[in-house]
């Protein structure tokens, strides 16, 4: 190791003195850890939220409903707001001008620009 | 205000009783530890880890929280970025928050052979039990944590903030955090979970939608945007507007006011260098060099020269000597006194001293007068030269006959050649004379002259491109050949043509009937045409194009502002090729103007980034009609305080917005109120370290035994109190 390196302590010791289970003790090499834990999804899944009564807080139902309000239609490139909706490339735009530049856009640049607004077709 | 991590190794862990709680703030962007009852955390970090390889051992380390850039270039970054613990405001990898608690401990001073200090960690509103499980065990298995109690942030800033005053005892917190916004209801001081609410926005997405949003709009420049620094570009320069429609109008129609609001980030430009000439002694120096050079090789030449010239002479003299000897010899001695001198007649002598005498001229520098005298010199001795043309083949011997063959060759030859030179002399004179009549047409009207030279070298220029398309693209010129839009016939030119239409054939015939191919010599000539690649005449020198030459050159002659068309193969090339402009100081800013709004709008309106739930203001009314509350005095309470903490509230113009958002909702004439947090990102765990060093607190928590012999169900329902 480096001098700066060390002298900076950089790098997380495998061992201390505190804690009663070292972790190379608790997991050992070889094992990808990706697939120990549970994603938030199969925590809430394994959770069983629906076996308790619903007027009890949890972590599912204390979530926001969706908005009341009109949503905002806002032109994807430049922010204003979007009175148009290109049928081709489903991209909202605010002017002539916008609409010059989403159809000279590449389709990957067309959907990474839809991405952003979660509406970019996903193949699975 | 950039992020600091503050990460010495504290040193007074020995001076804290084992009563004294460890109070952890475990953020989604950040961990802060520290004692309880103190006014600030002693350690604070970025809440991620990294385990890249050491380039040196090859050997993969763990690395927590921000370093300095300049230590992480020892380490192959490539297969691991940072990782959180966290998905969502939930921990989930225990792993990752091993390394995070041994980091922090271990920054704290802990050594002792366990933690033998209580913990107050926070974690989210109603954690899924699996995580606060998981966590528990993590502290009391590994750590040997005595005892441990969980709160909620939200709540511990909302509670220190009642303390300082600024917020009453029933109120509303909206915690804009790192990945969600909370809302949670106050009432009598006690935290109201049944009218919290959460939507999943927060400062993650904020920053996300930024660095997207620049990254599309400046490709080139992808790579600058990173994570760290788009966070920081947020904090400096984000802000939310007070209406959304009405400022972007204001960027629309392009106003003085939207101006000022623009922002410009410069990235690092260095011009580009100029191509500067050598200095005017470099070039002195050059020439003086050339200068030498050419010197020596002139010396070296006239001294060859005068060598030469020496020698010829000498050889002259020798030949004259040679000679006048050869007159006093008698005509009968001439053959023995030749063969001594190696010559065998008295013409050979003669010859070769006529010879050396036209070298030595040559040599001295006199060659135009012997030109014109060896070129006259034939003209009179032609005749008699030629003579034995005249003689008819049967009169002469076989030796004469060869000889007139001989003469015959050579007359031919020199008659073509005088009538070459005729024929020069003819177009030189022509020349002359056009020029002559250019020269009087220009002289009597240079306007006239000049643009009728212009139209002709136009019209000219334009033939001669038009016959080179046709021989490159065949028949199909429309003249858009060059601006692109060409489909595939056209794109080939006529030789290439040519060989398709010969293979295609040659495939087309191969599919009936029996192959015959190569039974006719003239088959094999097929491939001879298919290999043809280019025309034939294309070195051909037509008039035109000559023509075209001559005028462009006079038209250079007379004309300064006159520039040549490029020769059509190069410009054809030119127009293909998209033209770069050299980079520009403009080429590397980045301006911010809608973005500098639009990005934080996400914390009010979520469906711009498609997450469909309530924004901000909403969700303070959906977290009142949750709590149901019996009278609208309670309600008016709760709008009266509403504290915002967490650290994306940090953006300019968000109390007001909040505010009139909430107005929109509540019925006409409620008072509204809302206070910002002293220090909205470190008041959590101010208030955590509050709460931590009250008398009561040990009765909040619950050690290991608590947890094994309650069980599951009961941790679930766990929840502090925070009104002690």
């Amino acid at each position: 190791m480096e001098p700066e390196l060390l002298e900076a302590e950089l790098v997380l010791p495998a061992y201390f003195s505190f804690k009663k289970i070292q972790i190379y003790e608790k997991y050992p090499k070889g094992q990808s850890s990706a697939k120990r834990f549970k994603h938030l999804k199969q925590i809430i899944q394994a959770e069983n939220f629906q076996n308790y009564p619903p007027d009890e807080p949890n972590y599912v139902n204390i979530e926001s409903p969706p908005s009341m309000h009109p949503s905002k239609r806002i032109c994807d490139i430049t922010g204003y707001e979007a009175p148009y909706h290109d049928p081709r490339t489903k991209l909202r735009y605010a002017n002539a001008g916008v609409f010059k530049v989403i159809r000279s856009l590449s389709n990957d640049y067309v959907q990474r620009y839809l991405a952003l607004r979660n509406a970019a077709i996903v193949l699975r | 205000m950039p992020f600091v991590s503050q990460i010495q190794r504290q040193t007074d862990y020995g001076l804290f009783p084992s009563a004294t709680p460890i109070v952890i703030d475990n953020g989604a962007s950040s961990f802060r530890i520290g004692w309880a009852g103190e006014d600030d955390p002693r350690v604070i970090f970025r809440n991620i880890v990294q385990r890249p390889r050491h380039k040196a051992t090859g050997e993969t380390v763990t690395v927590v929280g921000d370093h300095d850039p300049a230590l992480m270039k020892y380490f192959d970054c490539t297969r691991s970025g940072p990782r959180s613990a966290f998905d969502s405001n939930v921990v989930y990898q225990f792993e990752i928050m091993e390394y995070i608690f041994d980091f922090g401990f271990d920054r704290l001073g802990a050594n002792g052979p366990e933690i033998d200090h209580p913990v107050l960690i926070t974690e989210c509103v109603c954690n899924p039990v699996y995580s606060r499980s998981k966590m528990a065990e993590l502290l009391f298995e590994t750590y040997g944590v005595p005892s441990v109690a969980f709160g909620v942030d939200a709540a511990f800033s909302y509670k220190y903030n009642q303390q300082l005053g600024i917020c009453a005892r029933d109120g509303l917190a909206i915690s804009p955090g790192f990945t969600t916004t909370h809302v949670i209801p106050f009432v009598d001081g006690e935290a109201v979970y049944k009218g919290a609410c959460r939507t999943n926005v927060g400062g993650y997405h904020v920053t996300d939608y930024f660095k997207q949003l620049l990254s599309l709009k400046h490709p080139h420049h992808m790579t600058r945007f990173t994570w760290e620094k788009v966070e920081d570009l947020k904090m400096e320069h984000c802000y939310i507007a007070p209406d959304y429609a009405l400022e972007t109008q204001l960027f629309q129609k392009g106003t003085k006011e939207a101006e000022d609001k623009t922002r410009c980030w410069q990235l690092p430009w260095v011009p580009p260098v100029v191509e500067e000439g050598p200095s005017e002694e470099e070039l002195a120096r050059r020439a003086a060099i050339r200068e030498r050079q050419g010197q020596r090789l002139r010396e070296m030449a006239e001294a060859k020269r005068s060598s030469r010239i020496n020698e010829l002479e000498n050889e002259l003299r020798g030949l004259a000597f040679l000679l006048k000897q050869l007159e006093q010899v008698g005509e009968e001695d001439v053959p023995s006194f030749l063969s001594e001198t190696g010559y065998t007649s008295k013409q050979e002598i003669e010859s070769a001293h006529a010879k050396a005498t036209q070298s030595l001229r040559k040599a001295k520098g006199e060659p135009k007068a012997d030109q014109v005298e060896s070129d006259e010199k034939i003209d009179p001795s032609a005749d008699e030269k030629f003579s034995l043309l005249n003689v008819p083949d049967n009169m002469l011997s076989a030796e004469q006959l060869k000889e007139k063959k001989r003469l015959n060759f050579l007359k031919t030859t020199t008659e073509g050649r005088q009538r070459a030179k005729q024929k020069r002399m003819e177009e030189e004179l022509e020349r002359e004379r056009k020029n002559r009549e250019d020269e009087e047409k220009r002289l009597a009207n240079p306007g006239l002259y000049l643009e009728q030279l212009h139209v002709k070298y136009k019209e000219l220029s334009e033939k001669v491109e038009q016959r080179k398309r046709l021989k490159t693209n065949g028949g199909n010129t429309n003249g858009n050949n060059l601006s692109g839009g060409v489909g595939r016939g056209e794109r080939l030119n006529a030789a290439q043509r040519e060989r398709m239409r010969l293979l295609t054939t040659a495939a087309f015939d191969r599919g009936k009937g029996e192959d015959t191919f190569g039974a006719k010599d003239e088959d094999w000539q097929l491939y001879k045409l298919m290999s043809k690649d280019n025309d034939d005449d294309d070195d051909e020198h037509d008039p035109e194009e000559a023509e075209l030459t001559r005028i462009s050159s006079r038209l250079q002659e007379i004309d300064p502002t006159f520039i040549p068309k490029a020769e059509s193969g190069t410009s054809q090339q030119v127009v293909e090729v998209p033209k770069f402009r050299p980079l520009t100081k403009e080429d590397f800013q980045v301006i911010l103007g809608v973005e500098r709004f639009r990005c934080p709008e996400i914390l009010f309106n979520p469906n711009l980034v498609g997450i469909d739930q309530a924004g901000m203001d909403e969700m303070a009314g959906v977290s009142i009609r949750r709590l149901s509350c019996d009278s609208k005095d309670v309600e008016d309470r709760l709008t009266q305080s509403i504290l915002i903490t967490g650290g994306s509230c940090l953006f300019p113009g968000i109390s007001e917005r909040l505010e009139a958002g909430i107005r929109m909702i509540r019925p006409c004439g409620s008072p509204i109120r809302v206070v910002r947090a002293s220090d909205p990102v470190l008041d959590a765990w101010h208030g955590a370290s509050m709460y931590a060093s009250a008398l009561q607190f040990p009765s909040q928590t619950f050690t290991r035994m608590d947890y094994y012999e309650k069980g599951e169900d009961w941790l679930r329902r766990y929840q502090v109190r925070y009104s002690l």
